[in-house]
């Protein structure tokens, strides 16, 4: 396997959210992420996509995960027609923040969904470590080029996230 | 070229662990480690533990993990442990007939945070079937960690090959 960049943002000032865009082959891509940080305490990290560059707020989300958590007993996780997905919940004390890989498949194609399979862990304000493995589709059925990651209320404070071309 | 960086890659047999030292450095913020091998003896899990930038185990108890079990018999069933020495059930694997596969992802580990990791592996537990395996796991430290390694729980791998990348970010 080879990853090629794609693009980057390492945020080191409070930003309402992060785009990354460049997608533009029917490869798979990969985003990766750590150190991310909120603004406010105990709010989720959410994904959507992107098209012509514009985060998607559409009700179109569909998601299903497996909740890894150290503090009691996993779950399960869905939702249909989200306007965005969290991939899990960090604080704002030292060390907490939110870190995973999160693969896009189809973005490209203009006659078939967007799909996203994830991988996170977190270490939460509680606090404790937890994480989310599962997947994310949008139900359009139109190209898109890119993700955008935002707070569920408050800034990016801080976090470095990649998109890279698998090939 | 890739953003995907071979650093090292290390082959062993007939030992009860392998350590992979002065792979984690300021150039990678996060690597991608890939293990394939073959146990020996009875079945057994392996275990993670990260080494300091002199190459010593980090043996403090701050290994918090969660683990889910998805396999060929029973049911899914998970592992969550906290406080503990090492990450305890990364993957299983039988004795010579068995093998494994295992890929997993370290973050920050050279970095003044926590470290974290996630990953996933496919093995066997003895006659029973295939044992799979989601995970996740943070040294609740700020340790910096340089390297890392693979412990067997009881017995020898009759052989294991570790591939250790850095993901590059260019700026």
């Amino acid at each position: 396997m080879s990853l090629v960049q794609v693009a980057t943002n390492t945020v080191t000032s409070a930003v309402s959210s992060v785009t990354l865009t460049g997608i533009d082959s029917d490869d798979v891509y990969m985003v990766a992420f750590n150190n991310v940080v909120g603004a406010t305490n105990n709010v989720g990290l959410q994904i959507q996509l992107t098209k012509s560059g514009t985060a998607q707020s559409d009700s179109e989300y569909d998601y299903a995960y497996k909740n890894l958590r150290t503090d009691t007993t996993f779950s399960n996780t869905s939702g249909t027609n989200q306007t965005a997905i969290s991939l899990g919940n960090t604080g704002t004390a030292t060390s907490e923040s939110s870190q995973g890989i999160i693969y896009l498949y189809n973005f490209n194609s203009s006659s078939e969904y967007s799909f996203f399979t994830n991988e996170t862990c977190h270490f939460n304000a509680t606090p404790f470590l937890t994480g989310a493995q599962g997947g994310i589709v949008h139900t359009v059925a139109s190209a898109s080029d890119g993700v955008n990651f935002k707070m569920s209320s408050g800034n990016i404070d801080s976090g470095t996230f990649t998109l890279y071309k698998v090939v | 070229m890739s953003n995907l960086r071979l650093i090292n890659e290390t082959t062993a047999s007939s030992v009860s662990s392998v350590s992979i030292t002065d792979v984690f450095s300021s150039d990678y913020d996060i690597y991608k480690i890939e293990v394939v091998g073959q146990g020996a003896g009875s079945t057994n899990w392996s275990r993670l533990e990260f080494l300091n930038t002199s190459g010593s185990t980090i043996s403090t108890s701050n290994y918090d993990f969660a683990q889910h079990e998805i396999k060929t018999y029973g049911s899914f069933s998970e592992n969550r442990t906290t406080n503990n020495s090492q990450f305890l059930y990364l993957w299983i694997d039988n004795d010579s007939a068995g093998g494994f596969g295992n890929t997993m992802y370290v973050f920050n580990p050279m970095s003044s945070a926590y470290t974290f990791i996630l990953g996933q592996s496919a093995g066997e537990f003895s006659t029973s079937g295939n044992v799979n395996t989601k995970y996740i796991g943070a040294l609740t430290e700020t340790t910096q960690a340089q390297g890392f390694t693979f412990v067997r729980a009881t017995g020898t791998y009759n052989n294991i090959t570790v591939r250790t990348y850095g993901l590059r970010v260019d700026s």
